[in-house]
């Protein structure tokens, strides 16, 4: 009868998540336009500095090993911030691509294609590059790579501004600065 | 034929149905020879429901290339710890030493609505995390026999361990049968109503202090960015 309930109780939290996923989806296609306010700025010169191995060696060198420990996981921490940040605008992105797929003119859907899938391997980037920054908090003198994070973003904010001012040609200059 | 899966899986499912239907109603069935049916609709219905489950996942993940490999990763990973977590509780679940064939195939029918549910459950999971669009027909499909799924396996987890009483099973094949009847409606509900038109234009994307812009576009234009 154990078997039984967790079984049961396993059925029970998919169908919740299925339903909530459809309420939501049912929300989103309502909500569409409100999209764009949802992406959040990223100060990307601060996350090149944060991400950069030179400025790591460098605060090896100079601090003692457990000062140098502490700065690291300040460090990190503000990096996953930072990653968290450029995933869920990633998501935002995969969203309003998608929303443009539909464009009657091939150049915009190209676009949309290209942001979509930009925006897609950036998520997924976003996600692994989370899991090693726990584990680089855990032992905080490992290395790091993270930098194809920030090469994604700057990647994705390139199809943001072709994808926009394909949408938008007379006003060119209103592309994802926000990014 | 966009769904031929789906649709085999339909017509050949509504064909076991009818069979098992005529097969309880007959005299001339024995008790055995019922069971016998059951069995072997199940044995079509299990690859087909898979086969099903593997066309969602190909709609939704195919035509994005950078999620084909983690995609396909991610599917075969959970269907290998679903199909251990099935061995596993099927293992677990009491067998019926006199009528093996019945407490068989209720073990058959927990196991392929666990492995079932469990590879819809991954595929909404991950189109939800990558907030991936499905298009109305197909998230209708799947929305169908993930409800239908889910209940199936509640319903045959407390048949299959639960040691109920006759009285109390058939109250749950009614469940099962009311449950599969509004998952049909469901499905007529998504592939026959065409969805509303939306007069709304595709999201623009946002307007940003122009300075800010300028600097990013010459940044991005100037810099030597690494070969991916």
């Amino acid at each position: 009868m154990t078997l039984a309930f967790i079984l049961v109780i396993a059925a029970a939290l998919a169908l919740v998540f299925i339903l909530s996923v459809t309420l939501s989806r049912n929300q989103q296609i309502s909500r569409g336009v409100g999209l764009a306010a949802q992406i959040q700025p990223i100060d990307v010169e601060a996350f090149r500095t944060l991400v950069d191995p030179l400025e790591d060696d460098y605060l090896r060198r100079r601090l003692p090993a457990a000062e140098f420990r502490l700065v690291r996981r300040e460090r990190l921490r503000a990096t996953a911030a930072y990653v968290r940040t450029a995933g869920r605008n990633a998501a935002v992105l995969v969203s309003m691509g998608q929303s443009a797929l539909s464009a009657n003119d091939a150049q915009t859907v190209d676009a949309a294609r290209q942001l979509v899938d930009n925006a897609l391997l950036l998520r997924r980037n976003a996600a692994l590059a989370l899991i090693r920054i726990y584990v680089a908090l855990a032992w905080p003198n490992s290395g790091m790579a993270v930098a194809p994070i920030l090469h994604g973003y700057e990647q994705l904010n390139g199809s943001a501004m072709l994808l926009g001012r394909l949408q938008n040609p007379a006003a060119p200059i209103r592309i994802s600065a926000a990014l | 034929m966009r769904f031929p899966a789906f649709f085999a899986f339909a017509f050949l499912s509504a064909i076991a149905h009818l069979a098992l239907y005529a097969a309880d109603e007959m005299p001339s069935i024995t008790a055995e020879n019922f069971w016998r049916i059951d069995w072997a609709g199940l044995l079509i219905e299990g690859p087909l429901k898979f086969a099903l489950v593997g066309e969602i996942f190909a709609q939704v993940f195919g035509s994005y290339a950078s999620l084909a490999r983690l995609g396909k990763f991610l599917i075969r990973s959970a269907g290998v710890a679903l199909v251990l977590a099935a061995a596993i509780a099927a293992a677990y679940t009491p067998k019926d030493g006199v009528f093996g064939i019945i407490s068989g195939a209720h073990v058959l029918e927990q196991t392929i609505y666990l492995i079932e549910a469990g590879l819809l459950a991954s595929i909404f999971i991950a189109s939800s995390y990558f907030r991936l669009s499905i298009d109305r027909p197909l998230f209708g499909i799947a929305l169908g026999l993930s409800i239908s799924a889910c209940v199936h396996l509640a319903t045959w987890a407390v048949i299959a361990n639960g040691g109920w009483a006759n009285s109390t099973r058939a109250r749950l094949d009614f469940l099962n049968m009311a449950t599969y009847h509004v998952c049909v409606l469901i499905w007529f509900y998504y592939l026959l109503v065409p969805a509303r038109v939306s007069q709304k234009p595709a999201v623009p994307l946002p307007e940003n202090d122009l300075d800010l812009w300028n600097r990013e576009l010459e940044r991005l234009v100037h810099q030597r960015l690494p070969q991916p």
